[in-house]
């Protein structure tokens, strides 16, 4: 698997969409390229926060934040 | 169109903050040292969208409410393993809840039941991820626009392999059996749309 081969695979690593198959090949080609592969896997990764920004921020009740801040200071404090 | 040729900066679309606001990474900071008003901040700076995300897996209100609120506070408990050197925070928290969402897609056995709304969605809606563009909520409305234009430039074939892998965790094979298309072009659509994406969003970057 040369460099390009590689980024293509790393786009679709990210959002969990390789084949088992696929990922034995990929695995092999991140320890050859090092890190320079790591760095590359790192901005896909920006996929996923740009996927989640295309969204209309949905609301959640005021409840769900009460209970939440209710059980770190909890868990703090244990 | 200027284009960066940076190889190294993750590249990266988020909303402006106010002046005088903390960052990101200094809200996680302040978390890893358990301070929990640094919680309640990144709270109300990134509920909106990990719950339109979670939304968008398992497609219902309460269930989406309760899973927020144990991804929080699993941001809480797992907060010392996040590292900067790896990422930004909300990229982080993306892909938590995205983790936990499709995890608990699968564990209700919901699946069914979501394919079928997908179904009528994917019928009466063509551009599903098109479908959120039309809002008042303003700090990040010209962010989620200009992705929004990156991703619906694609084909709708396109589209739809990556929003069923993104947002449904399938694999490529489950994709081709759900689309009726070949394994091979499921990759293909996969392969084409993420690299027109990932090229759009790193122009996008540059401009910001």
């Amino acid at each position: 698997m040369n460099f390009k081969e590689f980024q293509n695979q790393s786009r679709l690593y990210v959002i969990g969409a390789l084949e088992a198959e696929e990922l034995e090949e990929f695995e092999k080609a991140r320890k050859k390229f090092g890190k320079k592969a790591e760095d590359y896997i790192g901005e896909c990764y920006g996929l996923h926060e740009a996927f989640a920004l295309s969204l209309r921020p949905a609301k959640s009740s005021a409840a769900i934040k009460d209970r939440l801040m209710a059980m770190v200071r909890a868990r703090k404090e244990a | 169109m200027r284009v960066t040729k940076s190889r190294t900066r993750p590249f990266s679309v988020v909303p402006q903050l106010e002046p005088g606001a903390p960052s990101d990474f200094e809200l996680m900071k302040a978390i890893q040292a358990e301070d929990p008003d640094a919680l309640s901040q990144l709270y109300d700076r990134y509920n909106g969208i990990l719950k339109a995300l979670i939304l968008r897996v398992i497609h219902n209100e309460a269930e989406a409410d309760d899973l927020l609120q144990e991804i929080f506070m699993e941001i809480w408990n797992q907060a010392k393993n996040f590292s900067s050197q790896k990422g930004k925070p909300l990229g982080w928290m993306v892909t938590l809840a995205r983790r936990r969402a499709i995890d608990g897609l699968r564990k209700k056995q919901a699946y069914a039941r979501a394919e079928e709304r997908l179904q009528n969605e994917t019928e009466q809606q063509p551009d599903a991820w098109v479908h959120n563009s039309t809002e008042e909520e303003i700090v990040l409305s010209d962010t989620r626009g200009l992705i929004q234009k990156v991703i619906s430039g694609l084909p709708p074939a396109q589209q739809q392999a990556i929003d069923l892998a993104f947002f449904r965790g399938m694999s490529q094979r489950e994709i081709a059996a759900k689309t009726n298309t070949p394994l091979g072009t499921v990759k293909t659509r996969l392969e084409l749309g993420l690299k027109k994406i990932y090229d759009g969003l790193k122009e996008l970057r540059s401009e910001l």
